[in-house]
């Protein structure tokens, strides 16, 4: 009886220990900003969430060092998986059960399209850096910010630097038919026809489609064609650019035509395209050759930490996580706060630009979108359009 | 003039398309001629079957990058690592399971491993597409307004051998026979002294390295991710049912079928329509022709 009543001391000992021991971590918790992850971790997006993590591990283990205003970072993440059912279902789990101050993601516009009625339910600010869609901001939802340029920034002006710089009078469209395809497509269409020009024919295609040499004999066929504009996650947009060259259709397969892109295809797709993507020109948030100091410092850490050269997919998920640690410098504490110091964002500096929100909470600062051609030995023509 | 002249870009076109869709046609059928063999000797689904053409796929990526091997090689090592890991999964999961004598369990057993595989290769291989390129690829030919690639004429040859070796072995060899007595009855076939566990064993070790060979084949053509067979196992599925469950003729000419309209539908409807109109074919067979494109009796399929 004895022993036994001994063992039931030391294991209400050991409870109490450990009780203590969590309200310890959780005061300590208390003086953390906790940023919720919604990336895609898995299916044909899931090479944003990789290099999205890298860049949200740099700005955390610089800021974590000294922390800010007393406060630390920690980010959870949940793999949205570049779709909305599972961006629904991970931004859900996400906000029961981690309760984040702030969230960051998704990439995909179907998925943060999706994430938004929910997270805004929570009333958590979303801080987005990858999704195109107008619809993100417009009309404008109070708790969804988005740093990126969306598809009508982007469109209009690839469409008139196309019609201006480039003399195209004729273009093909090729979309992956989801909310950012479709809707990139239209303003360029837009866009490009009201200048004079002749979009000659639109096609879209699902993200199951591998073999684009039909596609590429359909373009071939339309006859003379100046400029392709291509909105495709990176994968696909490999396979079109090859495809397209093999037909003959682009500068890289000895054509005339020239493919137009947007954000969406990160740093390094010229060398897995190959030769094949000479001539391409498309539009880049990040120049890892930017000779501003915190670009090159943020390069250099990069390169420490990674032995490799950043994205612009590493870049934005920098920023994001630096913007949030702005905001917390100037005073904000939680979600409210942090939304209501998110919106009155002024100047703020980053890798990839500057930052400040209109009223629908769109960065209106694109001061450092570059268009760049793909020369033969596949390093990067600074067009100077901008 | 100008009519013949538009007549003449049509035939190009057409003939054009007709080489796309043969060539896509062929690779499915690599994909799907492992799905029909199981299916024909176990009339089970291998829903694993995917991963590993994704498996042969990295075989046959990592062949070339590591050990400095050359294309048509690594078409030999992915068929061989997709036997060997077919053996070792069959080995430790699906013969105990079958040994239980439960149907479900080796089909629920497929699944198990294919979001095992599928994870394994994330974490190995990470999620970022790697880009196959072979040198055939590269090599384009342009003959009386068309083109192909030396890859394409590979693919075409391979797809061939493969598909003649395998009526060979299937008609002409003693464990050819012994399988499809065991695909006919496989009580029968054990009380003729043929052992059904190991020609299960053999099915199951061809067809993983039928689709590992798939693999290496379709990589260049793939987004190579460790989800990568995933985007063709859906059509190879389709391909199997309109073939005829089992059936390795009509999975053939399914699988050409499936290539054509493939590219026929984006010539002259819109690429988002392929699956419409492959599964809208899928429904029509099923409701009017369930025994498939080449109507057989069952007991002989395979």
């Amino acid at each position: 009886m004895r022993k036994q009543a001994g063992y039931v001391l030391a294991a209400t000992l050991a409870i109490g220990l450990i009780a203590t021991a969590s309200i310890g971590a959780a005061q300590a918790q208390d003086k953390t900003i906790k940023i919720g992850g919604l990336l895609p971790m898995s299916g044909p997006g899931a090479y944003f969430g990789a290099q999205d993590k890298q860049g949200v591990e740099l700005a955390l283990e610089q800021l974590n060092k000294s922390g800010v205003n007393g406060y630390k970072f920690a980010v959870q993440y949940e793999d949205s998986a570049c779709s909305p059912l599972p961006a629904s279902q991970a931004a859900k789990r996400l906000i029961d059960q981690y309760k984040p101050d702030i969230i960051i993601g998704e990439e995909c516009s179907d998925a943060t399209l999706a994430i938004m009625p929910i997270i805004e339910q929570a009333k958590v600010p979303l801080l987005n850096a990858g999704s195109s869609a107008l619809k993100i901001t417009d009309p404008g939802n109070p708790w969804t910010f988005r740093i990126m340029p969306n598809e009508v920034m982007q469109g209009v002006d690839i469409a008139t630097q196309a019609y201006n710089k480039l003399n195209a009078r004729t273009a093909v469209l090729l979309n992956e038919t989801t909310n950012a395809g479709i809707g990139n497509a239209k303003v360029f269409k837009d866009t490009f026809e009201k200048l004079g020009g002749k979009v000659v024919a639109e096609i879209g295609f699902g993200r199951d489609i591998n073999d684009f040499t039909s596609i590429a004999t359909r373009v071939a066929g339309l006859g003379k064609v100046d400029v392709i504009p291509t909105y495709t996650l990176e994968g696909q947009g490999l396979k079109i650019t090859q495809a397209l060259a093999q037909a003959g259709v682009v500068k890289g397969g000895g054509g005339p035509a020239i493919q137009l892109g947007t954000i969406w295809l990160p740093f390094g797709f010229e060398q897995k395209a190959g030769k094949a993507a000479t001539g391409y020109v498309r539009i880049v948030q990040f120049d890892p050759t930017d000779q501003r100091d915190m670009v090159k410092d943020f390069v250099a850490a990069f390169k420490a930490k990674f032995n490799a050269d950043p994205t612009h997919l590493h870049a934005h998920a920098y920023d994001q996580i630096m913007l949030i640690a702005d905001v917390v410098k100037r005073g904000a504490t939680d979600a409210q706060s942090i939304r209501d110091t998110l919106a009155a964002t002024k100047d703020f500096k980053g890798v990839t630009g500057s930052v400040e929100f209109d009223k629908t909470n769109q960065n209106i600062k694109m001061d450092t979108i570059h268009y760049m051609e793909t020369k033969p030995d596949l390093s990067w023509n600074a067009l100077k359009w901008n | 003039m100008r009519s013949s002249g538009t007549r003449q870009v049509t035939a190009t076109i057409v003939a054009q398309q007709a080489i796309n869709g043969i060539v896509l046609g062929s690779l499915y059928v690599l994909v799907a001629l492992g799905l029909t063999l199981i299916y024909g000797v176990l009339v089970q689904i291998n829903f694993a079957h995917a991963d590993f053409v994704t498996l042969g796929a990295f075989a046959a990526y990592f062949f070339m990058h590591l050990f400095g091997g050359s294309y048509l090689a690594s078409i030999g090592v992915a068929l061989v690592v997709g036997a060997v890991l077919g053996w070792l999964i069959n080995v430790s999961i699906f013969a105990p399971l079958r040994h239980k004598g439960s149907e479900l369990l080796p089909l629920i057993a497929t699944i198990g491993v294919s979001v095992m595989m599928q994870n394994a290769m994330l974490s190995l291989f990470g999620p970022v597409p790697y880009a196959f390129e072979t040198p055939y690829s590269q090599q384009v030919f342009r003959v009386a307004g068309t083109f192909f690639t030396a890859q394409s004429i590979i693919i075409i040859a391979v797809s061939i051998a493969t598909i003649a070796l395998l009526y060979a072995f299937m008609k002409f060899t003693f464990l050819g026979k012994a399988l499809r007595a065991v695909a006919q009855d496989r009580e029968t076939a054990g009380l003729m002294g043929i052992n059904p566990s190991y020609l299960i064993m053999l099915t199951i070790v061809i067809s993983s390295a039928l689709a590992g060979m798939a693999g290496a084949m379709l990589a260049p053509v793939l987004v190579l991710t460790p989800f990568a067979g995933t985007s063709v196992i859906v059509k190879a599925f389709a391909i199997v049912i309109i073939g005829g469950f089992g059936n390795v003729e009509g999975t053939i000419l399914a699988g050409l079928l499936v290539g054509l309209i493939e590219s026929f539908t984006t010539q002259y409807l819109d690429p988002g329509l392929i699956d419409i109109v492959v599964f809208g074919l899928l429904l029509l067979m099923l409701a009017f022709r369930p025994t498939g494109l080449i109507s057989e009796r069952r007991e002989e399929n395979v």
